[in-house]
């Protein structure tokens, strides 16, 4: 009776779903169906549940948890109400009354059982194909086969494929059980054209399972390993991306210094800290849309107002806070340069002390002024969450990390090669002597080019900032590991420095996926050290006749 | 230049030697002729220190190879007493106290769940054995690493580079606690060596007079060294790699060799200090602390004997008291002395002296110009 009752309002109720039943209504049906009894009440349910109204679900969740009331009023009628922040409500208006002699709805284990079904129909039948696909996955996973009826009737009328796809995996999944044998392996064969990895420790629980017959055991061996072998390709394609990922982060982080180190030479210590200047800098930018925020710069309370945004205004703050740290990390690149660096051209290995100990101070400086603990940036609504393509899930930030890396290449790549800047830069870095007679100003293109490479690392610093906390030590974590990739490019190589951070990246992600990430890190760095041993120029080493080269 | 050094030498030796263990050791306290037991431990500390310096600035100051490597190798030597350190905890160890360490194993490998000593372990039981790994195992590590970087003609920045990343990977590897080195904590809690309490106060004065006898021995073997034609070479390496190649020397050989030395006084140095300050953990083999060791040599004066051993005590002296007397600023005002010693005193302060005198000759030039200015300006 039942399921011919689920079927029957199912069909009716799928074409209604699309546009939403006014509230009032909704609740009439509701209250009809409180007041109703027996085989009209389950009726009268099921057709509550087909309005897909989430009012409708909300008061049948409360009724299923027996916080549905009745008062009986002095005439004998009897009014539903629900109980919220502390006011009654009455279900049929929805206004707040007080009630005259309340008492409990009456719910039966038959009835909380029906209000149930519908309740996962109504989630089956969501709008948003995401809820509708979980909503049938979960289904399915129940292994009951009173949902196959309408998983069944679902299937005809569905026309999201994904959500399809779910659905047979489903039906499968519960035919499973199924106890003509036919239908069984049909199920397991279904299952694994479908490759649905959610069902694979079902099916390797069948293969050692003894009701199972011989023939329903060898299919399911043979889905088994068809989901094995799919599962390590997307295994893979997830190493993959977040390898690429992870590469990218790499690239942007070490951009800066492929310029500052790769060109210019400067061994500058202090680029993890002007990365930091970035992050510290989105943070504040952050802060400023949002609610302020006040901080004790050496002992002085320092009070700095927020902007108090909130929405899509509020969440444009990273928009903003891209070009702030590019400026900021680079106006502090230049003071370095002219402060400390430019004295030291000539002398490289005594830039590394100094830039160090200007990193030493930078350090203490964050602690002085925003406070030695870690704090946090929230990324933006548009940067969380991610897209499932085929079992592989790809994280919105992580897939803006990769465009993002791609963009700062490209325009780094344009600025060298297609400016009147990038043209000086490259004569300067060549020969600096010889563009200093042709007329260019070696110590502005110095200081442009070495801001320019601070700014990257400024950028790279915002964006560090949207995949973990920014602390004062920020910098540290990444110095060695940018060197290094700017060095396995080959120095001055812009194309090899983009090489070998997504190179590195890879190699890494796959090694921490084999052992675990600290050893995962160790091997790659290890390697890598193996590698420069007996490659010391890197994968595209400067060709040169000079000696000295 | 050579005299002074000379003098420097004998009256530091006597003063380090004789002096401050005898005040430490006769002297009653409170008087001012006294030296604590806590100064003694501290200057133990400053010259094995003093000692990592020295082996920086013989790579650094006199071959031209930056090697940010060196606190690996101190690190190595001080692990490789430490293990035997530990294994002589023995009885004293809190897990056999508690009865559930029958095997005597350290703490932290029954914290572990370790039941068994691994295999590697087993030797450091033998103190002489602990003693030669001192030496062997940075030698080891420095020629392995050395003879593939000197074959590869790596130089300059990038061997800084390449010898930062090897300490970067060791330290991440010694952080893991599966590496069977006590992980985060790394090894401490000593309590015997040869026999002798570690925290009695005459031990710790033979630990110091120990550093000492060292630090001088090596003093004297470097300025030996670098009078002999060897130094010389080593020097010409420094200033011209290519030339002396050139002229027939093969420098990658002379370049190992001074490597794997300086490996072998770093790890020697890592063994004193372990015994008097009672800890070694994987944060002594970070990059930070090799270029501090480096900055010891900037500021003591690099390419000078003694310059190493002033920069050494005079930073770490500056370190104890900035931490306590300004714990905000302290690494503003080393990070400061760093960009302003590098900036503006190229030879340290072993060079200072000869700094200040050429430029009071300048200002007396200055001003013996300006009086022949005015002499001549006042006939006419």
């Amino acid at each position: 009776m039942l399921r011919f009752l689920l079927l029957a309002v199912l069909c009716w109720a799928a074409p209604v779903l699309a546009q939403t039943m006014p509230d009032s209504e909704v609740r009439t049906k509701l209250s009809a169906a409180i007041l109703a009894e027996d085989e009209a009440q389950e009726e009268l349910i099921q057709t509550v549940g087909a309005t897909g109204s989430p009012l409708a679900a909300e008061i049948l969740g409360l009724w299923r948890q027996g916080s549905v009331y009745l008062d009986t009023t002095a005439d004998g009628d009897k009014i539903p109400f629900i109980k919220k922040d502390g006011a009654s409500l009455r279900i049929d208006t929805g206004a707040a009354f007080t009630p005259e002699s309340p008492t409990e709805a009456e719910t039966s284990s038959k009835l909380r059982k029906s209000i149930r079904t519908a309740l996962d129909l109504m989630e089956v039948a969501d709008p948003d194909p995401k809820t509708r696909a979980s909503a049938i996955q979960k289904l399915g996973g129940t292994q009951n086969d009173e949902y196959l009826p309408v998983l069944k009737v679902r299937l005809e009328m569905e026309t999201d494929k994904k959500v399809r796809k779910a659905l047979e995996a489903a039906i499968a999944t519960i035919d499973l059980t199924n106890e003509d044998d036919a239908v069984c392996i049909a199920a397991i064969q279904k299952l694994g054209t479908l490759k649905n990895l959610a069902s694979m420790d079902t099916l390797k629980a069948m293969i050692t399972s003894e009701e199972e017959s011989d023939a329903a055991k060898a299919e399911a061996q043979k889905a088994v390993s068809i989901l094995e072998s799919y599962s390590r390709w997307v295994n893979a394609g997830g190493t993959l991306f977040s390898g690429i990922s992870a590469g990218s982060v790499l690239l942007v982080v070490a951009l800066g210094l492929a310029i500052t180190f790769g060109l210019m030479g400067v061994i500058n210590m202090a680029h993890g800290e002007i990365m930091a200047v970035g992050a510290y800098t989105t943070y504040f930018v952050q802060n400023i849309f949002g609610g302020g925020l006040s901080l004790s710069m050496f002992g002085q309370g320092l009070k700095i107002p927020g902007m108090n945004l909130t929405g899509s205004a509020y969440q444009s703050y990273f928009i903003w806070a891209i070009p702030a740290s590019f400026l900021t990390a680079a106006l502090v690149g230049i003071a370095l340069e002219r402060g400390v660096i430019r004295f030291l051209y000539k002398r490289p290995l005594e830039s590394l002390l100094a830039t160090w100990g200007i990193s030493l101070i930078l350090q203490q400086l964050f602690k002085l002024v925003v406070g030695p603990n870690n704090v946090s940036v929230s990324s933006p609504t548009y940067l969380s969450g991610s897209f499932i393509v085929s079992d592989v899930s790809l994280g919105y930030n992580r897939v803006f990390v990769i465009c993002f890396a791609a963009a700062i290449v490209f325009c780094t790549w344009m600025l060298l090669t297609k400016t009147r800047l990038g043209l000086f830069i490259r004569a300067v870095m060549q020969n600096r002597q010889m563009a200093a007679c042709m007329g260019v100003r070696t110590e502005r293109v110095n200081m442009l080019t070495f801001g320019f490479g601070s700014g990257l690392a400024g950028l790279g610093g915002a964006f560090l900032s949207q995949l973990g906390n920014v602390g004062p030590n920020l910098g540290q974590d990444y110095i060695v590991d940018s060197f290094m990739t700017v060095v396995v490019g080959g120095v001055g190589n812009l194309i090899g420095t983009v090489c070998s951070a997504i190179g590195i990246g890879t190699a890494a992600q796959s090694l921490q996926a084999v052992t675990d990430p600290s050893m995962g890190k160790v091997l790659a760095l290890g390697s890598i050290i193996l590698f420069l041993l007996w490659r010391p120029g890197g994968l595209f080493p400067t060709r040169t006749r000079s000696l000295e080269g | 230049m050579r005299k002074p050094e000379n003098l420097i030498l004998i009256i530091g030796a006597l003063l380090l030697l004789v002096i401050m263990p005898l005040m430490n050791a006769y002297g009653t306290a409170g008087s001012p002729l006294h030296v604590s037991d806590y100064t003694i431990n501290l200057w133990g500390k400053y010259l094995s220190y003093a000692l990592l310096a020295i082996s920086v600035n013989l790579l650094w100051g006199y071959t031209g190879l930056l090697s940010l490597g060196q606190c690996l190798f101190f690190s190595l030597g001080g692990y490789a007493l430490g293990m035997h350190l530990m294994l002589k905890i023995g009885k004293l160890g809190q897990f056999y106290k508690a009865g559930n360490n029958p095997l005597e194993l350290p703490d932290f490998m029954v914290f572990m769940g370790k039941t068994e000593l691994p295999g590697h372990w087993i030797p450091f039981h033998n103190f002489w054995f602990a003693a030669l790994m001192v030496f062997v195992v940075p030698g080891m590590v420095a020629f392995l690493f050395g003879w593939l970087a000197f074959r590869s003609r790596i130089k300059g920045v990038y061997f800084s580079i390449l010898t930062q990343a090897l300490t970067y990977a060791a330290s991440l590897l010694f952080f893991q606690n599966k590496f069977t080195f006590g992980g985060n904590n790394g090894l401490t809690d000593f309590k015997t060596l040869l026999g002798a309490d570690l925290n009695a106060a005459d031990v710790r004065r033979n630990l110091y007079i120990a550093t000492v006898i060292l630090l001088f021995t090596v003093l004297l073997l470097v300025k030996w060294l670098l009078g002999t034609k060897f130094g010389k070479v080593q020097k010409a390496i420094r200033d011209s790699e290519n030339r002396v190649l050139f002229s027939g020397y093969a420098t990658t050989t002379f370049k190992l060799f001074i490597f794997v030395l300086c490996a072998v006084i770093a790890g020697a140095a890592g063994a004193l200090y372990v015994p008097q300050v009672g800890i070694i953990n994987p944060s002594e083999m970070t990059p930070d602390k090799s270029l501090e060791a480096v900055v010891w040599v900037a500021v003591g004066g690099r390419g000078t004997l003694l310059g190493p051993v002033y920069g050494a005590i005079f930073v770490n002296a500056l370190k104890s008291w900035a931490t306590t007397a300004y714990p905000d600023y302290w690494l503003i005002i080393l990070g400061g002395l760093f960009v302003l010693a590098v900036l503006f005193t190229p030879n340290g302060m072993a060079g200072l002296p000869q700094q200040i005198k050429d430029i009071i000759a300048w200002f007396k030039r200055r001003a013996a110009n300006r009086h022949a200015e005015a002499a001549a300006a006042t006939p006419a």
